[in-house]
């Protein structure tokens, strides 16, 4: 099958490519691109077996590569199997997701990693890379076979969600993957500073009478994961940064030239702690700082592009994720972090989880977003506001994750395989849990208006997701209207 | 389920959303229903063919029973239901007993929880009312309302009165609540605690921008109409906050000494329960200037005020 994708926006991070064009996919791979000046020479292409997708308005960039997805399957089926996360991915876009270890049984050992890559190859709509455990169970104390799971095909080590309190295991770890040229993904969290907590340690914790996990707790912790990287000279991967503190010290560690490399959710860069007063926060404006929250915001072409936590009840289990939503500072280093390059990637942390194991007094509840549906249309947030540049935004989706994996970049060149993903970056479109593929309904933006949505996604050269009818009205003439205020450095 | 997110005023979950003149509107109704308690028959038809159901999910003396003897006054029904020996124990959800509750009759849910925020919850899934009774460390709305009511009684006003609140202010809910209903009514609030039980201040003053945080005991009670001092539990010096009881109890417990530098007219408050010898001395506890015994009174009208407000 041959795919024509005509009049979209190309946007190539790894080509610093922006600009109006056509794109050709051919057994699954990106044959040709043509720009403005070469569109007459297009007439040979149309023929019998070619389907023209009409990309008009729209923005047509590689597929996103997620670092960090929760797939739940082998062990919790009932929040997310491969099948449900991985058309979940498609839907948000993202071709490439890395499977989490934290399954059951868990991913330490190779024939484990085998048997979950050949399930993935059977029921996945996306390409599923596997992270291994770094230690056996994720228990902290004994390593796994490192070796072995990068043979059977892992991409990096995690203990997924659990901090290695053992900074002797975590050197050990560190200098034994150095070999193997892999990350090592650190969730960075000093438990003994946050034992009980329900949400982040701030003015909206006080209020509530939530125990506090103080951003001290992240910090310390990622304060020390660098200094046994820069003595081992590995890899470190600081997972989902959700702290000024933090950012701060990736920023000097990178400096100083430690290899260290960071992400951060969606969720982080544009909701603060206040989500949690949901309704309450209402008159909680009334005292709060100006600040990186735009409560009121309108973009350039005046359109609201306001994110709103009163839609939500007071102490909504939704809002509770590891690391907690954190303070408006926090926001605001976290976003220039991702601008000036010091957070390499955006990752999804996407967390599905059974409405039983939220629907309970808050602090019980379990933590996590069901975030693969909403990230782009979040994220994106950013750019409406004019806080990022819409190509460095998806250079933080693409070519960002990838060279923490090592990999060339995902790219629509001639040549690379076809993940591609068609985005319509002002179409506003209202959250609707219910509606997601992903059997993990929860996510705070429930009912929320997010302006971008993804309308076509491509892995391997085979359509994966395709809105409605998507692309089929190749008639009409090519538009580029939406493009004001969007692209603010086209290079 | 379609749920109402904003917070309804069917409910009393805090006093976060209470107007001045709804507070005071709520200890004028409290002043007839003391009246009422005064009567020899103590009793009014007004809930006649309600039912109350007292949910207690964390252990309660004063306001478990403050709660039923207000319900009965009212002429309601009332049914206690605790958390111990109930389904709760056998893994039923918090969300699924509220419902067995409703389809069971229940009007009003009062409810205490070692949670904060599960009241909230419960408002969500219940079509009555819902009387918060204590939620974690999140708010305690009756006992605050309570406390004004016995501030006003006393002192004539709370308006421009300086009430001093010492303890463990980062684990309280009467503390929180207080803050809320001090404020809105204009009294000046000072807040007296060590560190470690109060957490940065920023984040209190974020909420509270009038507040004075004061770590200085002798201080802060400079010039104050009312102190309140909060139960310490002893666990706190257990967990490390604290480096002993002898030290907290002499820098911040109400002495006898201290109770003399205040004079005759302050009024001296305390929630309940009281570990005497660690926040406040005994001798305190009895002092002429006490009102510990009278805040425990007009809990029961207090609590019939917001059953009644909560039935019409």
């Amino acid at each position: 099958m041959r795919y024509f994708i005509k009049n979209g926006t190309i946007i190539d991070p790894a080509q610093r490519v922006a600009t109006i064009g056509d794109v050709l996919v051919e057994d699954g791979k990106v044959t040709r691109i043509f720009n403005l000046t070469e569109i007459a020479s297009e007439q040979g292409i149309v023929g019998e077996d070619v389907e023209i997708i009409n990309a008009r308005g729209c923005m047509v960039a590689p597929g996103f590569t997620d670092l960090h997805t929760h797939l739940r399957e082998p062990g919790n089926e009932h929040k997310e199997t491969i099948a449900t996360g991985t058309l979940a991915a498609a839907h948000g876009g993202f071709t490439t997701v890395c499977a989490m270890p934290d399954t059951h049984p868990t991913q330490d050992q190779a024939s484990v990693v085998r048997q979950i890559r050949q399930n993935a190859r059977r029921t996945s709509y996306v390409r599923v890379d596997m992270i291994g455990a770094i230690t056996l169970d994720r228990e902290g104390k004994l390593l796994t076979e490192m070796i072995e799971l990068v043979e059977a095909g892992c991409i990096a080590f995690s203990d997924a969600g659990r901090p290695l309190e053992d900074p002797a295991v975590m050197r050990n770890a560190l200098a034994y993957a150095s070999i193997l040229g892999v990350p090592v993904m650190t969730h960075c969290e000093e438990r003994r500073l946050n034992a009980g907590w329900a949400m982040h340690e701030g003015a909206a914790g006080i209020r509530l009478g939530l125990p506090g996990y103080p951003a001290a707790a992240e910090e310390a912790y990622i304060a020390r994961d660098i200094g046994l990287a820069e003595m081992t000279g590995a890899h470190l991967h600081i997972c989902h940064v959700s702290t000024a503190g933090g950012v701060a010290l990736i920023r000097q560690a990178k400096q100083r030239g430690v290899h260290v490399t960071a992400e951060v959710t969606p969720h982080h860069l544009t909701l603060t702690d206040r989500w949690v007063l949901g309704s309450l926060a209402e008159d909680a404006d009334t005292h709060a700082t100006a600040g990186g929250y735009a409560s009121n915001a309108h973009d350039s072409a005046g359109k609201r592009v306001r994110l709103d936590p009163t839609l939500l009840a007071p102490y909504d289990p939704n809002t509770r994720v590891n690391p907690p939503l954190r303070g408006e500072e926090d926001v605001a280093a976290l976003i220039e972090g991702l601008r000036g390059g010091v957070i390499d990637a955006i990752a999804s942390d996407h967390s599905p989880h059974a409405i039983t194991d939220k629907a309970v007094e808050y602090g019980d509840a379990a933590c996590g977003i069901s975030s693969l549906e909403t990230a782009l249309g979040l994220v994106l947030t950013l750019v409406h506001r004019g806080e990022m540049d819409l190509v460095d935004l998806i250079a933080r989706l693409t070519e960002g994750s990838a060279q923490i994996l090592g990999r060339a970049p995902s790219s629509l060149r001639p040549g690379a395989r076809a993940d591609i993903v068609i985005f319509d970056p002002d179409a506003p479109w209202k959250v609707d849990t219910s509606t997601f593929i992903s059997r993990g309904k929860n996510n705070p933006l429930h009912g929320q208006t997010l302006r971008g949505q993804v309308m076509l996604t491509m892995a391997g050269g085979s359509i994966v997701f395709r809105r409605e009818d998507f692309g089929t009205n190749a008639d009409h003439p090519p538009q580029v209207s939406r493009l004001d205020g969007i692209l603010t450095n086209e290079s | 389920m379609a749920t109402q997110t904003r917070v309804s005023h069917r409910h009393v979950l805090d006093l976060d959303i209470f107007s001045q003149n709804e507070i005071e509107e709520m200890l004028d109704t409290a002043d007839s229903m003391k009246e009422i308690l005064s009567r020899e028959i103590k009793q009014v038809p007004t809930l006649r063919g309600r039912t109350v159901v007292n949910m207690f999910y964390e252990d309660s003396t004063r306001t478990r029973i403050s709660f039923e003897l207000a319900a009965r006054a009212l002429s309601a029904n009332v049914v206690n239901f605790t958390a111990r020996g109930s389904s709760v124990e056998k893994g039923e959800s918090l969300i699924d007993t509220v419902r067995t509750l409703q389809a069971l009759g229940a009007d009003i849910i009062v409810i205490r929880h070692k949670q904060s925020g599960a009241p909230y919850l419960v408002a969500q899934h219940f079509a009555g009312a819902v009387l918060n009774a204590g939620d974690g460390w999140h708010a305690h709305p009756t006992q605050a309302l309570l406390d004004l009511f016995t501030i006003r009684e006393q002192l004539g006003h709370i308006e421009g009165c300086k009430v001093v609140i010492v303890g463990d202010i980062l684990h309280s809910r009467v503390a929180r609540s207080n803050i809320w209903g001090l404020t809105k009514m204009r009294a000046r609030v000072t807040l007296c605690a060590p560190p470690t039980l109060i957490g940065p201040t920023r984040f209190w003053k974020a909420n509270w921008p009038e507040l004075d945080i004061i770590y200085d005991l002798d201080a802060a009670l400079e010039g104050a109409d009312v102190v309140m001092a909060l139960r310490l539990q002893k666990e706190r010096q257990q967990s490390g906050l604290l480096p002993s009881l002898r030290e907290y109890n002499r820098y911040f417990a109400l002495t006898a000494e201290r109770l003399a530098e205040l004079g005759d007219d302050v009024l001296v408050m305390h929630p309940g329960p009281m570990n005497e010898g660690v926040e406040i001395m005994p001798e305190v506890a009895v002092a002429p200037q006490s009102v510990i015994e009278t805040q425990v009174t007009n809990g029961v009208a207090m609590r019939m005020a917001l059953l009644y407000r909560l039935a019409s």
